[in-house]
């Protein structure tokens, strides 16, 4: 087999589908209301072109509505394409719907036979594979029982035998990986690397992008119909991931911002109430009435009225980048003035764990003031941390480290990260092989 | 060309449709199998009480003249309603996976094909125990004829069972249709007595001369007229063509319609 034969050619190829708001199929809704039967053509394809070699392994990734899962569907010809052309030299297999024509009362081995002919074999041919079928479901003791008495795991091993031993040339696989336990897909993953060594061709769409990275050769990114990358898988699914990061990102600033709004038309009622809540209880203002298990306790002789956390985007905001240089800011307002005070700032994690913490004492720095209110901002320069969700911690106490208003959660954030190290923090690194 | 290759390659598939069909006709019924023949034969007992009790018909034993129209009947239009709905019977399939679309209609038509057959069993039966007996020279047309009737079935499938699905309401008048076809074919009656002006009409109808030619081989124990069973064929390849036609082109968008 030669490695430099094309097995797939895309030409560009469109599809588009008509949505009816509410469809009459029968003759009487046709024409009594054929103006209602209006629709909106949506474009899910809007001309993509790629080619596959033969023993390649190729997979499709874009977010949900992309036209993936179309792309896919035209490759099997379950769907034909509006104009353009498809070619596929070989005999296609689809792992798309595992276990199609299944008949419950029937026995597995009755429905190896049933749904092997849907892929388009003979009975001989399927003779020929039983064994082998039978032997990778390692459901030989039950194959005579009909189906119905299966667990859906064993169906679906069942269903995944005999589509990937239908012996073809262009195996196309949407979302399988979620056959069976982590052993039985261990295995469909092996024999999915024999099939790819011995030349056969395999299109994947799926979310999980490490398949991707691990298993194709290379990648194709579809955004709106349309290819937007296409090349070594590591490259696309980075891109590709990076471009989600950013979509995510606009997405919550955003949601963030319209929250925004609504808290201005409604004025001075959320922001603040915490505060609210603890001035209601002015009694506990000796030290020994400090409850050091509140979210938020202290002597208020100086109080943290607001916090702000802001990124390049020059609004406070709760999802960063990585690396993005955030100023935390503490609106301070001085109820018992004290010669000196420290501020101080922390990262949590969400169950609580300290990750970081400083303040401007070990920073070696010392806040006086005598105004009654201010700010007081920190920044960090390049936000180190991992794709996570995470709480920040504010706080000032006097210079003996008694609470003045300790913040224990004032609020959680989020960073998104193209970098996948574990763990919390991104430390800069470089592998080389030294020997 | 390449739509007969695919098909030949899908055989299998064609098979274990017709035996899933007709293994699950009737599962679940207490006769089962039994209904398959019990059906035609209850229809024949009443058309022969009204015809020949009622309506006094002149035609010598006339349950075999009935019988043997009456069962080639049910299976011609057992094929187009039954067959009309076979694609969106299966839209499970047709939604999910890739196969020659024409596998569909093809085994509906195949499995009435085979309850035919075997309802033919009670015919052969009837025809010897009664002492009528058969012409073996004539009997061995009756394959033809066969065959005949079901290239003209499967082009009446085909055309039903593609439009069915962009127009659900067919279903419904092609039970209409058929009991019109089945009063517009001498079956319960002779041709003979057709008035002159409505004869175009049954001439054009195909099974007008698949019925006669059955009716001869198994009735009048004759080979069948020639020019008789070459209308009915070249009627036949006529529908069957259009029918591929049509479901050629109308198959391409059946996924998204289901």
């Amino acid at each position: 087999m030669e490695r430099n034969e094309t097995a797939i050619e895309v030409n560009n190829i469109t599809k588009h589908f008509k949505v009816y708001p509410d469809k009459g199929a029968q003759l009487k809704e046709r024409l009594l209301f054929r103006k209602r039967s209006r629709f909106e053509i949506r474009e899910v394809l809007k001309g993509i072109s790629f080619d596959v070699k033969k023993g390649e392994a190729v997979g499709l990734i874009g977010h949900n509505g992309c036209g993936k899962s179309t792309t896919l569907k035209l490759l099997t010809r379950i769907m034909y394409p509006d104009s353009g052309t498809i070619a596929m030299h070989g005999r296609v297999s689809s792992l798309i719907e595992l276990g199609a024509g299944f008949h419950p009362d029937m026995s597995g081995r009755e429905n190896i036979y049933t749904n092997a002919a849907i892929f388009g074999l003979t009975k001989k041919e399927i003779d020929a594979r039983l064994n082998d079928i039978v032997e990778f479901s390692e459901l030989r003791e039950f194959i005579d029982n009909p189906v119905r008495t299966y667990s859906s795991g064993m169906y679906m091993r069942l269903a995944f035998s005999v589509a990937i031993n239908v012996d073809a040339d262009i195996l196309l696989i949407d979302e399988i990986l979620a056959v069976g336990d982590t052993n039985f897909q261990t295995k469909c993953f092996n024999r999915l690397r024999e099939l790819k060594a011995s030349g056969i061709t395999i299109i994947i769409v799926t979310h999980d992008l490490s398949t991707i990275e691990k298993f194709c050769d290379r990648a194709i990114w579809l955004n709106d119909g349309l290819i937007v990358k296409e090349g070594r898988s590591p490259e696309v699914v980075d891109a590709y991931f990076n471009f989600m990061n950013h979509k995510r990102i606009e997405a919550d600033m955003a949601k963030q911002e319209e929250k925004a709004a609504e808290e201005a038309a409604v004025p001075e009622e959320v922001p603040e109430s915490p505060a609210e809540e603890t001035e209601e209880k002015p009694a506990e203002e000796d030290n020994g009435g400090i409850d050091y298990s509140a979210n938020r306790f202290g002597l208020k002789y100086i109080e943290i009225t607001k916090a702000r956390m802001i990124g390049d985007s020059g609004k406070d905001g709760r999802i960063f980048r990585a690396g993005e240089k955030v100023t935390i800011e503490m609106d301070y307002k001085v109820n018992t003035p004290l010669d000196e005070y420290i501020f101080g700032f922390g990262f949590y994690t969400l169950e609580g764990e300290c990750l970081y913490g400083n303040n401007t004492q070990l920073d070696r720095m010392t806040v006086k003031t005598d105004k009654t209110s201010g700010t007081v901002a920190v920044d960090v320069l390049g936000l180190p941390l991992l794709a996570g969700k995470y709480v920040l911690n504010v706080a000032v106490v006097d210079n003996n480290g008694t609470p003045m208003d300790f913040y224990r959660n004032y609020c959680d954030f989020e960073v998104v990260s193209d970098d996948r190290s574990t763990g919390y923090f991104s430390i800069p690194h470089n592998w080389r092989i030294t020997k | 060309m390449d739509t007969v290759k695919e098909l030949y390659a899908y055989r299998q598939m064609i098979f274990s449709l017709v035996k899933k069909d007709l293994r699950g006709r009737y599962k679940g019924s207490v006769l089962g199998f039994l209904w398959t023949f019990i059906n035609p034969l209850f229809q024949l007992i009443v058309y022969t009480m009204v015809f020949k009790f009622i309506l006094k018909t002149s035609i010598e034993r006339y349950y075999l003249y009935l019988f043997v129209a009456l069962i080639p009947w049910i299976f011609f239009s057992s094929a187009i309603t039954v067959g009309a709905a076979s694609v969106v019977a299966q839209k499970d399939l047709v939604k999910k996976i890739y196969f020659p679309r024409m596998v569909i209609p093809i085994s509906y038509v195949t499995s009435c094909f085979v309850n035919m057959l075997l309802c033919f069993i009670v015919v052969f039966a009837v025809v010897i125990f009664t002492g009528v007996g058969v012409n073996f020279l004539a009997l061995l047309t009756l394959p033809v004829i066969m065959v005949v009737e079901y290239i003209l079935a499967l082009g009446m499938a085909l055309l039903t069972s593609a439009v069915t699905v962009y127009f659900r309401d067919l279903e419904h008048i092609l039970g209409i249709v058929s009991m019109a076809w089945m009063y517009m074919t001498p079956i319960m009656y002779d041709k003979s007595i057709v008035p002159d002006r409505f004869l175009p009409i049954f001439n054009i109808n195909p099974m007008t001369h698949v019925i006669e030619c059955y009716r001869s081989v198994l009735y009048s124990k004759e080979i069948p007229d020639l020019t008789s069973l070459l209308s009915a064929l070249s009627l036949g390849v006529l529908f069957l063509l259009i029918g591929c036609l049509v479901f050629n082109k109308l198959q391409r968008h059946f996924a998204e319609e289901l």
